[in-house]
């Protein structure tokens, strides 16, 4: 067995709800503007409920508070731990490039930390929208009560900059994704769903990551060590 | 209340707007329930103008809003990928229904024997779906609590109309911002509606129709003025009122003479007969619920989900720290 802990339950779970609530926010989100009936989605089978906005309101209502919750939970989590691995670096954008360049090409890449720069990056590009969108679906959730009521511009920015961030955060979870097109990055897809990846992926990419290094040495030296272990390892 | 104090209540209203306008608080009154006017329609008393061509009322409006109405650009395009569109400039002069040209009418009914009529418009709710859920943020309320489209910048994708618990808006093809972004895929035109005279109110006046209407059949002013004078008249009268807890609350009281099950029973009968699909014709239903009820317990568990999170978070780092420890 040459896999090593990548990801630990908790954030699993966590990027499991996040996903799911962001799709079922993008979904039910769309739904407030009136285009499943236009575009006859409604006549699809089973999806007639998607042009009745008030169950796509409540949905969105619900999945929002789902994402608000994981959101919160997920911050103060790596606040307490002291667990800074996926916030941006000096020079990100810049070791970006030279990965994606190293990938494109086929050359040698760059030694990384647990998270390739790129990934750093994109973590604070979709959490930046996803505050983005939850401050101002807090406003609409607010205005929406009886009594309470913004003001004609705050109601007409809150709206615009939430449907901005809709926008922006589908190219976010887009470029998320476009990032499994490029083979190496394939091997981080099973860390974040079943928590493991291989030992011979960390120490060839991840060399910088003490921790993965570490715990990817042990394993691999009940297998005769590193060379023998993953001589037949590709990238 | 007498003609002079209404008078005086809107001078009030007219000096106090202004003023919030120049603070910029604006924003804060229309929250404000002191700031609030609300209308009474007396239906023991409006006649609909049988011995006129136009409803006093209905023209009044007209001729207020007649430099508002839409002016489209021909010809329309269909909303693709659907082959229909809503133009009713063709229709200007139609009085018997909501249209962007008309933004307000007098149903004439029959009910056990006895004529009915009952002038239709928004009824300026106290919470707003379609303010609420407009996409664009393009609703908005004034001081006085007068539910308005601004159409400069209305997609005309309709969906106040189908969230409005009586389907008041209308919409107008081949006008507005949707023109100028992707008039093939998106929008439809934009959104007309009565707002409640808004302009009027904020000067200490009172809304067209209520000046013309010959029969003193519609009164504005403060809401809890209008929540006693329409209960003593219903009183008075034996009657009913509608519209104080319909759609959770609105702006307009109906005091009418005959039970509002059997108006809207008539209004959809009528309906039915002429097989009357077109939008336009509101229900007078009793049983109008309140489309933003579950707002408030939504609104806390957007507030309440950050602390639930907080302490599950907390909970399992308190429990990864002892496990590491062991």
């Amino acid at each position: 067995m040459k896999k090593i802990t990548r990801q630990s339950l908790s954030n699993r779970i966590v990027h499991a709800l996040t996903a799911t609530s962001i799709f079922a926010l993008f979904f039910t989100g769309f739904g407030q503007m009136p285009v499943y009936k236009r575009y006859m989605l409604t006549e699809v089978p089973g999806f007639a409920w998607a042009g009745d906005y008030s169950i796509t309101l409540w949905w969105h209502y619900f999945f929002g508070v789902i994402l608000i919750g994981v959101g919160m939970y997920h911050v103060v989590y790596h606040l307490m731990r002291k667990e800074f691995d996926i916030i941006p670096k000096r020079g990100d954008l810049k070791d970006s490039w030279l990965v994606i360049k190293a990938m494109i090409s086929g050359k040698e890449e760059p030694p990384s930390e647990k998270y390739l720069p790129e990934q750093r990056l994109g973590y604070a590009f979709i959490a930046f929208w996803i505050v983005v969108m939850v401050l101002t679906g807090i406003i609409k959730a607010i205005k929406n009560v009886n009594g309470y009521n913004f003001g004609p511009e705050v109601l007409f920015w809150a709206a615009h900059i939430h449907n901005l961030g809709f926008f922006m955060l589908i190219l976010g979870v887009a470029g998320h994704l476009a990032a499994f097109l490029f083979k190496p990055n394939r091997q981080l897809l099973p860390g974040m769903l079943w928590g493991k990846v291989c030992a011979c992926y960390v120490k060839f990419r991840h060399s910088l990551w003490e921790k993965g290094k570490n715990e990817a040495d042990k394993v691999l030296s009940k297998l005769g060590g590193e060379d023998e272990a993953c001589k037949d390892f590709k990238h | 209340m007498t003609d002079q104090s209404r008078r005086q209540f809107f001078k009030r209203v007219g000096v106090a707007s202004g003023a919030l306008l120049l603070t910029n608080e604006g924003a804060r009154a229309a929250s404000d329930p002191r700031m609030r006017i609300g209308s009474l329609i007396d239906l023991s008393l409006c006649d609909g103008c049988k011995a006129d061509a136009i409803p006093a009322c209905v023209s009044a409006c007209k001729e207020k809003n007649q430099a508002r109405f839409p002016e489209p650009q021909k010809p329309i395009q269909p909303y693709w990928p659907r082959k229909q569109y809503e133009d009713w400039s063709n229709e200007r002069d139609r009085i018997d229904r909501l249209t962007p040209y008309n933004w307000t009418f007098v149903e004439h009914l029959q009910v056990d024997g006895q004529e009915i009529h009952v002038p239709r418009r928004c009824m300026h709710c106290d919470n707003p779906a379609c303010l609420n859920l407009c996409p664009f943020g393009t609703i908005g309320k004034s001081d006085t609590g007068a539910v308005y489209i601004d159409p400069e910048f209305c997609m005309g994708g309709a969906k106040c109309r189908d969230v409005c618990p009586w389907g008041i808006p209308q919409r107008q093809a081949g006008v507005g911002l949707y023109l100028k972004l992707a008039p093939k895929l998106g929008g439809g035109g934009t959104m007309y509606k009565c707002d409640g005279c808004a302009d009027l109110q904020a000067k200490g006046k009172e809304p067209a129709c209520a000046t013309k209407c010959p029969k003193n059949a519609i009164t504005f002013a403060p809401m809890d003025e209008i929540k006693r004078l329409a209960a003593d008249r219903a009183r008075e009268i034996n009657g009913y009122m509608y519209g104080l807890k319909e759609g959770g609350g609105t702006g307009t009281v109906y005091v009418s003479p005959i039970p509002f099950e059997k108006i809207n029973a008539a209004i959809m009968a009528q309906k039915n007969d002429n097989n009357d699909k077109r939008p336009g014709r509101p229900h007078m239903n009793p049983n109008t619920p309140d489309k933003m009820e579950d707002a408030s317990t939504w609104m806390m568990a957007s507030l309440i989900a950050p602390i639930a999170g907080v302490a599950a978070a907390a909970i399992n780092v308190y429990k990864s720290n002892k496990g590491e420890k062991k």
